[in-house]
């Protein structure tokens, strides 16, 4: 097979794939922590404050929005971070889930 | 034989402890504690993780993000039961090694879902939530259950007061 013929056949998908993954990579996910009625609030506050560096103030705000609200965006920002943010919130038995920030 | 007791030798063995008694009838927690051997029991099995996943349409990354999530609850079940197995609890005494704080701190969350879906499946969320469920006419399994979801939660409170 010559050089041309396997550039011909393989250069198209390739650019395409790398363009999707690209569009992923590039679209910021938001971090959704929802309401739950088991876990305690000065517990969400700790784990907030674990995962994200969050301080006390901001933390409990974000808590607050949880209770009262049903959910709170934590974070915004590239996929593999809000993976990343939500696997360790998940990890302290936190309700979360990622959407897209369209 | 001689034993080596300067303080590099005996560094690796100390351990700083968390320690407070709770504002709990001992009879209570002894009364308790058998029931919360059987709900740990059950939390391996209750507990699942599939319902925890971000809603991402990716299946291996799904099961492998399922997988770390279970390996990793087993260092907090371990935690929990040292907890449940120490001799001083039934007279209201909590010892923990600093180490396993995290580690407890997420069992207790654990198990207290484990009641939430078992023992108290009768009750509705914005009673629990209120802290006043009506108990005078449940079933000894719902109010034992409730007693033992309030127990972790003292014990949650009281470890997050010393670690904060």
């Amino acid at each position: 097979m010559s050089p041309d013929i396997l550039y011909s056949t393989l250069a198209t998908p390739i650019l395409e794939e790398s363009t999707d993954l690209d569009e992923r990579l590039a679209t910021p996910w938001k971090v959704i922590v929802l309401n739950d009625p088991v876990n305690l609030m000065n517990y969400v506050v700790m784990v907030f404050r674990k995962v994200f560096g969050y301080n006390d103030t901001k933390a409990t705000k974000h808590m607050m929005e949880v209770h009262e609200l049903g959910k709170s965006v934590l974070w915004v920002g590239e996929r593999e971070q809000a993976e990343n943010y939500a696997y360790q919130l998940q990890r302290w038995r936190l309700q979360t889930i990622l959407e897209k920030d369209d | 034989m001689r034993t080596n007791y300067n303080a590099g030798a005996c560094k690796q063995f100390w351990k700083k402890m968390i320690e407070f008694s709770l504002q709990v009838e001992c009879h209570i927690i002894q009364a308790i504690l058998p029931e919360m051997g059987k709900l740990f029991a059950l939390s391996a099995k209750v507990e699942e993780f599939a319902d925890l996943f971000p809603d991402l349409d990716d299946p291996e990354l799904k099961e492998s993000w399922n997988d770390g999530l279970k390996e990793e609850a087993k260092g907090d079940r371990n935690a929990l039961a040292r907890l449940l197995k120490s001799p001083r609890l039934p007279y209201g005494r909590v010892e923990v090694e600093e180490d396993d704080v995290d580690d407890l701190l997420r069992g207790l969350t654990e198990i207290r879902f484990t009641i939430r879906k078992t023992s108290l499946k009768s009750v509705a969320d914005e009673e629990l939530e209120s802290g006043m469920p009506s108990l005078t006419s449940s079933k000894p399994e719902v109010r034992i259950g409730y007693f033992s979801y309030l127990l972790m939660a003292e014990i949650q409170e009281r470890l997050i007061e010393e670690i904060v």
